[in-house]
């Protein structure tokens, strides 16, 4: 496996974590701000024992078949997740074709993407990382103009007014469950040049600044109307506008599309990567099989809350079998 | 007589058999001359290819110094002679196979056979007729030099060599093709090329399995990667100064006989955007050109197919004067949007196809009739909209600014147009997804396409997002493997 830089990583994992504040399902305040945040410190500090485990020269790839296998059913699970927030926050945004063939049109929009991800995937990590680099910086090009129209005529009162009913620790946990890329973080960690430490700075970093400025702008824009809206996120790229008579909530459809194809495609990748350490003679259409259980799990995981399964999950992906291995390294030397 | 039959086929010491296996092998073709003569008291004979060498060189410097050579013992003795006290061409390789005896008759030397002696000896006397140095016809040029490369290959490694005087300047001839026989050169400096790129290149050279090699599309897929790539990770050019630049920067060249242009290795997405004229104007003026080609390059793929995407599926984004204008152009049009995208598209290719492979004068005449009777009788009898019509003729113009790319440009340009008919903005996006990753993934010998833009190095914009000074860019003394990952 090829490695990959720092910037390549966090544009992969950065790509995945914008896909799914993009499909935040609930209401944005202040409160909801500082519990993301909290929610991020505590994956950064849950993963310092994987970045101390790559730092000493172990990988996850060497600590036997069932530890791989757990990753790799997270990533899978993820990856549906991916779908299912796909298809729940498709409902908002106008795509041709699917809104007007109803469940037809989803499922061909979803093979669509799944498609795309196919491809992508058997490009390899090099292309998808080279790619994300180019799409994130489109991306954050993009979010840039989101959030300059937004802070032009917006109501900067609404940082202040917009309450949420949930409590700060209801906030945290959200934070915390927005876990984007975490599965293929542990995973592509080690195939990143330079410090694992470092790198895991460098991607936490960029990962506060980009929740606190997607999440502000959603704020100043879809603030007095945050009660009412379903996806606040998606509300206020629809309703930015840099100019009063150009509307721009197109340009939102673009980010939606591209950073879904590259979050999926993400997540096959470093589960194909996965599969072929455990099953090496499974050689044959690997990807499709990756792609074919998320699409899977989406139909699963479609409408139902799996916030708490998904917290016992990062705990134990990022936290407890790094911790687990570190351990018994230290026990054995 | 087949080629593997007399391919180990040693010449004999008699000369009235090899006269004989000469003309068997030749199958008696017209344009082989044999000339048999007298000198030193030995019979000879001095074979040669009608119409491949110049006669006053042959009569002067070959013909008479040889008749009028002393008795010799035997005709080793004559060889020795020749070889040794006469100087009668600088390029006199020695042939001991027939193999190699038709190989050099057919590239137009005099070869010289004796008998009692097993070898021949050739003189390098080519005349054969060649155009002219002449302006290129691709690369269009306003600063620059004006010579393009010609179909001889040693005379385009002397426009190579006139540029770069330096010995570390290393031009390798080689033959490929089992009937054309062609020569072809390896050219790179030696001091700047990587040498894991050489031993790579070499190593792909030598599974070249073909027949015959007629342009460069015969080469390139045997120095290019296997994978299904849309742009090409091997560059061509027509201008030995741009080739001279790409050697200074430590990449490798192929030269093709019989082909006025060579094949340039590896080369990056961004070169495409880059002509000699760029280094001759001022820097701000090179960067304002060069992102008017970058615009120019996504005008040509995306604006027929953003077109169709906005006015069929998202005219919020259309302010109000805009969308009235552009529903009153297209409600007098009797096609959808999407078939009359594709159909003024698809004519203009045919147009442009016919433009190419008629003679001149006819090929103008057809853009006459094209442009100004179709278009203007199409736009007057209200089948086809003067929105869409503009749209297309912009993009298609605006691809022309990259000449390089047009093949790919013109897929491109179709496939996104379908995808922006079918699915508006959603289907653009989920292709340019698929087009970003391949163009990321095309990668030839360790070398990035896509660098320095991704992976990034940030050295590397000086000569892609601007164009800085030449002391800026020369005090970094670049070579392409900075780029190799």
């Amino acid at each position: 496996m090829p490695k990959i830089t720092k910037t390549q990583l966090t544009a992969m994992l950065l790509i995945t974590d914008t896909f799914t504040l993009l499909c935040f399902h609930g209401q944005i305040s202040v409160l909801t701000i500082t519990g993301f945040l909290c929610g991020i410190a505590v994956q950064f500090i849950m993963s310092l024992p994987l970045a101390k485990l790559y730092s000493s020269g172990g990988t996850i790839e060497n600590s036997g078949k069932i530890v791989q296998s757990v990753y790799l059913i997270y990533l899978l699970l993820w990856g549906g997740t991916l779908f299912s927030m796909l298809w729940r926050a498709s409902d908002v945004i106008y795509i041709p074709y699917e809104n007007s063939n109803g469940i037809w049109g989803k499922l061909l929009i979803a093979g669509m993407i799944a498609l795309v991800c196919l491809y992508s995937s058997s490009t390899g990590l090099k292309a998808v990382s080279r790619s994300a680099v180019i799409a994130m910086s489109a991306g954050v090009i993009s979010l840039l103009i989101v959030v300059i129209s937004a802070s032009f005529g917006s109501d900067w009162n609404n940082i202040l007014t917009t309450k949420t009913s949930d409590s700060f620790m209801t906030e945290v946990t959200r934070g915390f469950f927005l876990s984007g890329g975490l599965g293929s973080f542990a995973v592509f960690l080690s195939y990143t040049k330079g410090s694992p430490l470092k790198n895991t700075i460098y991607y936490f970093t960029g990962k506060i600044i980009l929740t606190v400025t997607v999440t502000i702008s959603s704020i100043l824009v879809a603030g007095g109307i945050m009660k009412i809206t379903e996806f606040p996120v998606v509300t206020a790229g629809q309703l930015a506008q840099p100019f009063s008579v150009q509307r721009i909530d197109s340009l939102f459809l673009i980010i939606f599309a591209v950073f879904a194809v590259f979050s999926i495609a993400i997540q096959s990748l470093a589960s194909t990567e996965l599969l072929i350490k455990i099953f090496p003679k499974f050689k044959k259409l690997r990807t499709t099989s990756v792609l074919a259980v998320m699409v899977g799990t989406a139909f699963i995981f479609t409408g139902k809350n799996n916030s708490f399964i998904n917290i016992i999950a990062i705990g134990i992906i990022l936290f407890l079998l790094p911790s687990a291995i570190l351990l018994k390294r230290s026990l054995s030397k | 007589m087949q080629q593997q039959d007399y391919k180990e086929l040693s010449i004999i010491p008699d000369l009235k058999l090899n006269i004989k296996k000469i003309k068997e092998i030749s199958g008696g073709s017209s344009d082989v001359l044999i000339n048999e003569f007298i000198t030193g008291n030995i019979k000879c004979a001095l074979i040669c290819c009608e119409g491949m060498l110049s006669t006053a060189t042959i009569t002067e410097l070959v013909l008479e110094p040889i008749v009028n050579i002393d008795t010799k013992k035997d005709s080793h003795e004559l060889f020795h002679y020749i070889q040794n006290f006469l100087l009668l061409s600088t390029d006199r390789p020695v042939a001991t196979e027939y193999d190699s005896l038709f190989r050099l008759i057919n590239s137009g030397f005099a070869v010289l056979i004796a008998d009692g002696i097993n070898k021949a000896l050739a003189f390098g006397v080519q005349g054969y007729a060649v155009r002219s140095i002449s302006e290129p016809s691709g690369e269009g040029n306003i600063m620059g030099s004006h010579e393009g490369f010609v179909e001889t290959i040693r005379t385009n490694m002397s426009l190579i060599r006139r540029r770069i005087k330096s010995p570390e300047l290393v031009m390798q001839l080689f033959v490929k093709g089992e009937k054309s026989r062609t020569d072809l050169c390896l050219c790179y400096m030696k001091d700047r090329v990587p040498s894991d790129l050489l031993k790579r290149i070499h190593k792909s050279l030598d599974n070249i399995k073909l027949e015959t090699i007629l342009s460069t599309g015969y080469v390139r897929p045997f120095v290019e990667s296997e994978n299904f790539e849309l742009f090409s990770s091997t560059g061509t050019t027509e201008r030995p100064d741009v080739l001279c630049s790409k050697l200074i920067e430590g990449r490798v060249a192929l030269l093709i006989d019989g082909v006025p242009f060579s094949i340039i290795i590896p080369k990056l997405f961004c070169e495409s955007f880059q002509t000699l004229d760029d280094y001759a104007f001022k820097p701000y003026y090179s960067t304002f050109i060069r992102w008017i080609k970058y615009f120019g390059f996504l005008i040509s793929v995306l604006l027929p197919a953003v077109y169709a995407g906005i006015v069929l599926y998202h005219p919020e984004l259309l302010n109000s004067t805009m969308l009235m204008l552009l529903v009153e152009a297209e409600q007098k049009a009797p096609l959808s949007i999407l078939t009359e995208s594709l159909f003024v598209l698809l004519m203009y290719e045919i147009i442009r196809e016919a433009g190419i492979r008629l003679p001149k004068p006819v090929g103008g005449a057809v853009s006459i009739v094209s442009g100004l009777i179709i278009g203007d009788s199409a736009v007057e009898s209200g089948l086809i909209s003067t929105p869409l019509l503009t749209m297309t003729a912009l993009a298609v113009i605006s691809g022309f600014v990259v000449p390089e790319l047009n093949d790919t440009l013109t897929i491109l340009r179709l496939s996104f147009l379908i995808a922006g008919g079918i699915f508006g903005l959603f289907g653009i996006s989920i292709l340019a997804c698929a087009v970003l990753v391949n163009i990321c993934s095309t990668e030839d010998y360790g070398f990035p396409y896509t660098a320095p833009l991704s992976p990034f190095r940030p050295a590397g914009l000086d000569d892609t997002a601007i164009r800085a000074d030449f002391p800026k860019m020369q005090s970094r003394n670049f070579t392409v493997e900075e780029y190799h990952e």
